[in-house]
């Protein structure tokens, strides 16, 4: 059985669509992506998913119940602004999740989070509350992780850390649903689901949503004015490290204006573009 | 400083909630207070017990309503009546000339009997004052004021707390927790109610100590009616606090909610002096019926059986606001839930 | 002339929100700021422009300065002409000139279709090129622009950079803050900073080249200099010794200032 299931999921702001006909699905010990600009529509779907929010049309179900049926105990949330105490200390913040799900408060040494358990939340640094809050999310074992782009402002070193606990939760069972506007955090996905403007743009695993598209790659040294006429073509121009990459438009056109071009795969945030037009 | 002006008309105007205060508060405002301020006693409800109960009502000045006249009732069950609050003035009329009790506790009323009284005496009439012998204004006005500051200061500090939940982001992780809306409700109110009773036993103890104010009664209609008083102060609080965006907008809703109760509770303005029309608003705010019981405990020596109305209204006050909180919780914390239903 | 910091230090009560961290912006060229929240680019930009005070070395800053803040910079509840008009007339710049040069604005940042909306109705890549717009409006010779591009799609995020370079080369001096390492190759120089040092600088190329050691790739990890990149972990070698089952790759600016934050915690 799935354990998240979005099925036609929508909501209307008055005019505004913020989520468009959703679908989607997540499955135990699964990491599902959801990759897309501020604005697409992530934070609004996890809501909905989490039953905070209700969807103005379609269903959201967690292993089969609707999710405003659901035991909470069975969901872990992590949202963007990491929803813990600032004036309480990192142990009572701990000790109020525990006591809430009903289990017995972690083990801070096992989460190398000793050092901390007496410090206010609001006096550390983001690097440390954010393991907090992932540690609060799951010490009740949840079968479902929401992760509201848990690694938005981190550097480098700091995602793959964080990359590494999402696969180790994922690797006991647990079925997770990360967002996220990083294109090269799709490939630490079992599948992602791309999103533009509320609406589904493509979904399946990096290889398969890359799969045949082709980006025409020209080399540098061509005048604006060629540029502005692909453009006026319905090509999208991108930079690359050795001159211009155009998605959208077949090899036969981009050499007709440009008078030059070779065709090759597209990479993921190409096919992105490509996929949002 | 022209474009800066220029930019800040833009946005006020764009702003239609900021400008609705601005233009609409002041009318509505002045509208209800303008009818609500009197200090004029057109009725003092008035008993008559005694033998001459049949024939003294008519003696009387038009400003003294006889409600009830009983010629069985003695001066015994006058002073009940007085105590009770039914009636502010009783005659007791007897083998010698008759009596006026007045109630002290009721200023502006037993001021205007005394004018009254004194201006056209009748022959053999003479009045006590019961229950506030000086007529000091203090011993009248410092029971509401102690409710007036507790539930302006405990709605206060209260209507903040769900809105920082909500800025902070911690309210959706109470969402997905396995809470239900009035384990939230009650778990909010709380540490408020606990130390804002201990802060009514400061305000009142100093307030008769300084001030004078007799405590003629037993403590417990006091106990009961300042519970839950606090219980609907706080609630107005935790309730203010689920419908605004941010704290800005919780203060500005909880000043206006202390507002009215300055006005409108008959703290100053005696209720019965109020256009009918505003008097009705009067009837809805606890602090109210805490002035009530309050009053008639310190000053009257009213015991519970006495205070039952106003008692039994505050703590319906209190369910309907637990109600609407808890109502308001839910769609909070599980608006799918609550589609899911309908 | 360069303008930029020396040798910087900023305190905040007990915290160092920057160490002696320098860098220099030439006119005509953009310098990218990379970092991870907190790392310091928001102060650094801050105090850049002079709005925070120093405990330490020195700034050079022009009389003229642009500046963009993370927050866009846009009010939600005036239009796009009113946003500009708003700045024109807070800098008393000339009626006319301020005009023609709002038009061309307008035209180069393609906002001309939206001018009579309102801030709070843009989408977010239209809201960031209207606060670069306003910060550039009053022609400064040096543009601040704090994480222009955070959280922007990947099209919109092109045509700010495009709107970048232009204004570059009208000779201006560019310092531009982000998250993504991945756009440090479209500055002309680079600075890489953690918890308020600075863990490397120089140009792309040169930042590269500096990394110490040598780095591998492997399907499992080996030992605490790995970490996770997709499928595959990165191992970093400090003494460029061979990693047993791995092979050598050339690093990507992501990666060294991966190895440059591991060699940083190495040292605390």
């Amino acid at each position: 059985m799935r354990v998240v299931a979005v099925t036609a999921l929508s909501k209307r702001f008055g005019e505004v669509r913020a989520v468009d006909d959703l679908t989607f699905e997540v499955g135990q010990g699964e990491i599902v992506g959801l990759l897309g600009a501020n604005g697409a529509g992530k934070t609004t779907t996890m809501r909905m998913v989490l039953g905070l929010l209700a969807p103005t049309s379609g269903r959201a179900l967690i292993e089969g119940e609707p999710v405003g049926r659901v035991d909470r105990r069975r969901l872990g949330y992590v949202p963007q602004g990491l929803g813990l105490y600032r004036e309480l200390t990192v142990a009572e913040n701990l000790r109020f999740s525990a006591e809430a799900f009903g289990t017995a408060p972690p083990d801070l040494a096992a989460e190398g989070l000793s050092e901390y358990a007496n410090r206010k939340v609001g006096e550390l640094p983001r690097g440390v509350t954010r393991r907090v809050a992932f540690v609060a999310a799951r010490l009740h074992d949840p079968g479902v992780l929401i992760l509201d782009e848990p690694t938005s402002g981190v550097g480098p070193l700091g995602r793959a850390r964080l990359w590494e606990s999402i696969h180790l939760v994922a690797e006991t069972g647990t079925a997770v649903l990360v967002s996220t506007h990083h294109m090269e955090e799709a490939e630490e996905c079992d599948r992602v689901v791309l999103m533009a403007q509320g609406r589904r743009v493509a979904t399946g695993n990096v290889s398969e949503v890359i799969s045949g598209l082709r980006t025409v790659a020209v080399v540098a040294g061509v005048t604006t004015a060629r540029l502005d006429e692909i453009r006026r073509l319905g090509g999208t121009v991108l930079l690359s490290n050795d001159g211009w990459r155009v998605v959208g438009l077949p090899l036969s056109v981009v050499s007709e204006v440009v008078g030059s071009g070779t065709e090759v795969p597209a990479t993921f945030e190409e096919a992105f573009v490509a996929l949002s037009a | 400083m022209l474009a800066m002006t220029l930019k800040e008309f833009r946005q006020v105007v764009r702003d239609h909630r900021t400008l609705a205060m601005l233009i609409v508060m002041p009318v509505v405002l002045l509208l209800v207070f303008g009818y609500a301020a009197s200090f004029d006693v057109d009725v003092i409800p008035t008993a008559v017990v005694g033998p001459g109960a049949t024939n003294v009502p008519e003696q009387l000045p038009e400003l003294f309503d006889v409600e009830t006249a009983d010629a069985d009732a003695t001066r015994a069950n006058a002073e009940e009546m007085l105590r009770a609050g039914e009636v502010n003035l009783a005659v007791v009329t007897g083998d010698g000339p008759p009596v006026v009790l007045l109630d002290g506790s009721e200023l502006f009323m037993a001021r205007a009997a005394v004018q009254i009284l004194a201006a056209a005496p009748i022959p053999g009439l003479d009045y006590v004052v019961l229950f506030n012998p000086e007529l000091d204004t203090s011993a009248v006005l410092v029971p509401g004021l102690a409710g007036l500051i507790i539930v302006f200061v405990g709605t206060l500090v209260t209507s903040m707390s769900v809105v920082r939940e909500r800025e902070t982001g911690t309210l959706e992780q109470l969402a997905v927790m396995p809470f239900r809306p009035r384990d939230v409700f009650m778990g909010k109110i709380a540490p408020y109610f606990l130390i804002a009773s201990i802060d009514i036993v400061i305000v009142l103890t100093i307030g008769t100590l300084l001030f004078d104010v007799p405590l003629n009664g037993s403590v417990l209609p006091l106990i009961v009616g300042a519970l839950a008083f606090l219980f609907v102060a706080l609630g107005v609080g935790v309730l203010i606090s689920s419908v605004s965006e941010n704290q800005a907008q919780a203060i500005q809703l909880a000043l206006m909610t202390a507002l009215p109760q300055i006005m409108l509770s008959g703290i100053i303005f005696p209720l019965s002096s109020m256009a009918p029309a505003v008097r009705w608003i009067g009837y809805l705010l606890p602090l109210t019926y805490f002035n009530q019981v309050a009053k008639g405990v310190m000053l009257r020596g009213a015991g519970l059986g006495d205070l039952l109305m106003p008692l039994a209204l505050l703590v319906a006050l209190g369910a309907v606001i637990f109600t609407l909180a808890v109502t308001r919780f839910r769609s909070q914390l599980r608006p799918a839930r609550v589609r899911a239903a309908t | 002339m360069s303008w930029g910091l020396s040798r910087v230090t900023v305190r905040f009560g007990d915290a160092t929100a920057l160490a002696g961290v320098s860098i220099d912006v030439e006119p005509g060229e953009v310098a990218i700021v990379v970092g991870a929240d907190g790392a310091g680019k928001t102060t650094l930009c801050r105090t850049l422009v002079g709005l925070e005070g120093i405990d330490g070395g020195e700034i050079r800053r022009p009389d003229r300065t642009g500046f963009q803040p993370e927050t866009s910079g846009v009010w939600n509840d005036l239009t796009v002409m009113e946003n500009l008009e708003f700045v024109a007339g807070a800098y008393g710049l000339a009626t006319d000139p301020a005009r023609r040069r709002i038009e061309t604005l307008l035209e180069v940042t393609g906002l001309g279709g939206a001018r009579d909306r309102l801030g709070r109705q843009l989408s977010g890549g239209m809201r960031q090129k209207l606060g670069v717009a306003m910060a550039v409006l009053s022609d400064p010779e040096l543009l601040v622009l704090d994480e222009p591009t955070t959280g922007l799609d990947p099209v919109s995020r092109l045509e700010l950079w495009s709107f970048i370079s232009l204004t570059a080369g009208e000779g201006k001096a560019i310092l531009v803050t982000t998250t993504y390492t991945d756009e440090a190759r479209r500055g002309n120089s680079v600075l890489a900073l953690d918890g308020g040092r600075s863990l490397a600088s120089g140009s792309v190329a040169e930042v590269i080249d500096a990394m110490p050691g040598a780095l591998f790739e492997s399907a499992r990890s080996h030992g605490p200099s790995s970490w996770r990149r997709g499928r595959t972990w990165r191992i970093w070698s400090p003494e460029a010794e061979p990693v047993p089952g791995a092979t050598e790759v050339s690093p990507d600016l992501a990666d060294v200032v991966t190895v440059a934050a591991l060699a940083a915690e190495a040292r605390r």
